[in-house]
């Protein structure tokens, strides 16, 4: 990757921090890289990264209010709700940025698909990337049950049935995320430990690989293929700093209205305190697993149900090295591409599916 | 005078490198079983008594459950649906062995639904009607003294 030099002035800020720590050196590599110009991230996985921040500044301050107990929790997630200044905004934020972070999560999953940015020498990055998505799965499903309320409990105890259905170690893997053989105070002390210290470092940690690999390997061009053996490309490029960046930044601050506008107009919402013994009626989980809930109501063998996504996800995590075809773009790689857009209308019919039915 | 072959240390049977190769791979795999095994102990959740040892729980009176209608009362930490039809009493537990969801008392069709997945099962014999179940409700035992109506519970 090429690097560009900025002019800098003696007994400047940046003269400081040079003679002290090399800093120089450090910027060149990091920020003063060119990325080619034909690159159209439409700054999805920036807008992924953002949307973690949001969630790791607005689940520490709701950690400083909530109560990880089946006593206290329902009444301290509306203590937050109804008495704490903002606590209204900063639960809705994050349950916002919780449902955009998956969303645009896909989004840059799509973008990487269909501009074959997978394929060599970007196997690594996206089978990292795979782990990004079902680290933030787990997000979703951990989080989902500290409101304690009868939505977050019912999808827990289906949620962790669907894992204890796994042939061989289900029984297991049950009783372990349960904390017992049943959704109880265990279960809710594991998923509050999970949910805001085991997840958030594990996910800053595979971040952190992901954009090493990104670093190390630049933006993928669309239009052509990676010359091999790896070669400084050739086409016209741009600075990443400041003008990707820039243009980042738009996007983030674009998004940070639009949490506000979905938090103020949609707030998230509670329903009645968990009941272990009535399942609501018509019971469905938050809509990225509805899906799947959908797949269980109408394959008769259960293990089918359960076993189906999970390969899905293997074989989605292998895909570039099932896919072989060097070919970019679109209309050259017809077969990989008619998969694609048949596993999302699968995946939306589903979705649409188990919302109606 | 003939020279003596000597044995070369890089390539005889067990070497020095060998042996130490062996003991610092014995170190790190006994270190990292130190540090795993007592983190995968303490991740499984130790075994409780149960709130229920067995017996007979009291789970109400009939005229909780007039003909026609069924609850779903705790037996302990499990629950249990009671209903009452044209043949007496009935009681199955009251977990849908689909997903775990908790099944209820429709008293439109006269059938225990699991409103998860709309599956159905029989009041009488707790067998599967429709939807996806991969069995029947399992049947416990319920006897009414005096009025009251108890659960054995297993």
């Amino acid at each position: 990757m090429t690097t560009d030099n900025p002019p800098t002035s003696p007994g400047s800020v940046d003269d400081w921090f040079e003679s002290r720590l090399h800093w120089r050196a450090l910027m060149d590599a990091l920020l003063h890289v060119r990325v080619p110009l034909e690159a159209k991230t439409f700054f999805f996985g920036g807008m992924t990264l953002f949307l973690f921040g949001v969630q790791v500044v607005t689940g520490t301050l709701l950690a400083l209010y909530y109560k990880p107990t089946p006593e206290a929790a329902y009444d301290s997630v509306l203590f937050i709700t109804s008495d704490v200044s903002f606590g209204w905004l900063i639960r809705s934020v994050h349950h916002w940025s919780a449902n955009l972070m998956i969303l645009f999560l896909v989004f840059h999953l799509l973008r990487v698909f269909f501009q074959a940015a997978y394929k060599y020498p970007r196997e690594l990055t996206w089978v990292v990337g795979i782990g990004l998505l079902g680290l933030t799965m787990m997000f979703g499903f951990t989080g989902y049950l500290l409101p304690w309320d009868q939505r977050a409990y019912w999808a827990t105890v289906v949620g962790t049935e669907i894992a204890g259905g796994i042939p061989f170690i289900g029984d297991a893997l049950l009783v372990l995320l349960r904390g017992g053989a049943d959704v109880t105070e265990a279960t809710l002390s594991r998923f509050f430990g999970i949910h805001v210290l085991v997840l958030p470092l594990a996910l800053g940690a595979v971040v952190a690989i992901h954009l090493v690999f990104v670093h190390q390997q630049g933006l993928a061009n669309p239009t052509k293929p990676d010359p091999r053996p790896p070669a400084v490309p050739q086409g016209r490029t741009k600075p990443f700093f400041p003008h990707y960046i820039l243009e980042e930044v738009i996007a983030w601050l674009f998004l940070l209205a639009m949490l506000v506008v979905l938090s103020s107009l949609f707030p998230a919402g509670l329903e009645e305190e968990a009941n272990p013994l009535e399942t609501p009626a018509h019971v469905k989980p938050e809509w990225y697993f509805l899906g799947v809930y959908e797949l269980l109501k109408h394959i008769p063998w259960k293990v089918v149900g359960i076993l189906t996504p999970m390969v899905f996800i293997v074989l989605l995590a292998v895909l570039p090295f099932i896919d072989r075809n060097p070919e970019v773009r679109p209309r050259k790689r017809p077969l990989a591409i008619a998969l694609g857009i048949l596993t999302i209308a699968v995946l939306i019919g589903l979705t649409i599916w188990g919302y109606y039915s | 005078m003939s020279q003596q072959p000597t044995a070369d240390p890089g390539t005889s049977g067990f070497s020095r490198r060998r042996l130490l190769a062996a003991l610092a791979g014995f170190s790190i795999i006994s270190t990292l079983t130190m540090i795993v095994a007592p983190i995968l102990g303490f991740l499984i959740p130790p075994k409780t008594s149960g709130a229920a040892a067995g017996g007979k729980v009291l789970v109400g009176t009939v005229a909780d459950i007039p003909p026609g209608q069924g609850k779903v009362v705790p037996v302990g930490s499990s629950p249990t649906i009671i209903v009452n039809t044209d043949q007496g009493l009935n009681a199955f537990s009251a977990i849908c062995p689909h997903l775990g969801c908790i099944v209820t008392w429709d008293p439109g069709s006269n059938v225990i639904l699991c409103p998860c997945h709309d599956g159905r099962f029989n009041p009488t014999t707790g067998a599967v009607l429709s939807g996806p179940p991969p069995s029947g409700l399992p049947a416990e035992e319920v006897t009414v003294e005096d009025d009251q109506i108890f659960v054995v519970s297993s």
